[in-house]
């Protein structure tokens, strides 16, 4: 297997280029968000089929991957994000997920992103301004059985932390493999504290795993300031 | 450090206690059950609809979740087998997940991989 995107040098940290955009490519961008709500306005009409097992919340299924060869800063994170499709039932995930690559098969620059119906994979979607992420590194090898688990346990609501829970991301990257889970408030300590709990126990972690939690506002913060090829700071 | 000071706002979590019950007659008062079986009494959230992986991996072989949902986008690699290496599936129809090795298809390097239609 040839792997021509192993010459990419962005290994960065699973977080999302996302450069703020001239104004120009706001106002496209603009558009396509129009586009992309009524595309969504439909999506919410998904629900359990007869006999289905009905999960608590609807989820949509995202992708995304950087193109080869484009610095991150000529394109919009907006952009690239295309949504797979979205469900409601433990079956309906089923037939997404067994018709999706595993993550740790994806090449290149490359995330999955399972988020609540109606919550963008973007820091700055209502749901997650105010939020953050735990991360966990992960070397190579790892990643499909760890996403698997991470995303069992947010559908079937093994977090017990209300609503708190925005949505998970696997990232693909050059030498390591990134998954997070994303929450609404990262100030509430008593939340991030149960997910990163809850986490150790779902994806059966080693002890010495680190686990950093980051807020979104840190991460708009950093992004700011970086080159796009310097990766995290 | 002294703990009086410990004092949080926070909202208690409800909290889950798994308990085996060998005889109805252990059964509390007042439960719920979630399509797949879990018990679990109300909690101050409201009742949740709870599944342990197990039950999830379950469901995986059920008929419905083997067929393609529908509006499936096309991304070759990601939802379908690399166009360069068609009928990569299990003779039971068990879909690329799993075993795809997906190599990009083509001159990959610009947008056109994202297409879809949706």
């Amino acid at each position: 297997m040839n792997n021509k995107f192993d010459a990419l040098k962005d290994d960065d940290s699973g977080d999302h280029d996302q450069d703020q955009g001239s104004p120009k490519d706001s106002e496209k961008e603009k558009t396509e968000d129009e586009d992309k709500d009524q595309n969504s306005s439909k999506r919410k009409m998904v629900v359990p089929g007869a006999g289905e097992h009905p999960l608590q919340y609807n989820y949509t299924f995202w992708y995304s991957r950087r193109t080869p060869g484009r610095p991150a800063s000529t394109q919009s994170y907006e952009q690239n994000i295309k949504p797979i499709g979205g469900f409601a039932s433990v079956e309906q995930f089923w037939r997404f997920y067994s018709h999706m690559i595993r993550p740790g098969d994806m090449t290149g620059h490359s995330d999955f992103h399972l988020f609540k119906e109606g919550i963008k994979p973007m820091w700055e979607d209502d749901a997650n301004k105010m939020g953050g992420k735990w991360i966990i590194r992960l070397r190579k090898g790892l990643a499909s059985r760890c996403w698997e688990n991470l995303i069992l346990a947010m559908l079937g609501e093994q977090f017990m932390v209300g609503e708190e829970i925005c949505g998970a991301v696997v990232s693909v990257r050059f030498q390591e493999d990134i998954i997070s889970i994303w929450n609404k408030t990262a100030s509430d300590q008593a939340t991030t504290a149960r997910i990163r709990d809850t986490l150790r126990r779902v994806l059966n972690l080693p002890p010495n795993t680190i686990m950093e939690y980051k807020t979104h506002t840190d991460s708009i913060k950093y992004s700011m300031g970086r080159l796009p090829w310097t990766g995290e700071p | 450090m002294s703990t009086e000071f410990l004092k949080t706002t926070a909202k208690a979590i409800p909290s889950t206690r798994r308990v085996t019950i060998n005889d109805a007659a252990h059964m509390p008062q007042d439960y719920s059950t979630t399509p797949g079986g879990t018990l679990f009494s109300t909690t101050p959230g409201g009742t949740r609809i709870i599944y342990d992986r197990k039950f999830l991996l379950g469901c995986r072989s059920s008929p419905v979740a083997k067929t393609p949902p529908r509006g499936l986008p096309n991304i070759p690699g990601v939802t379908s087998p690399p166009s360069n290496e068609p009928g990569k599936k299990a003779p039971n129809g068990e879909l690329l997940n799993n075993k795809t090795t997906a190599p990009e298809s083509s001159s990959t390097g610009d947008d056109s991989q994202f297409e879809m239609d949706i």
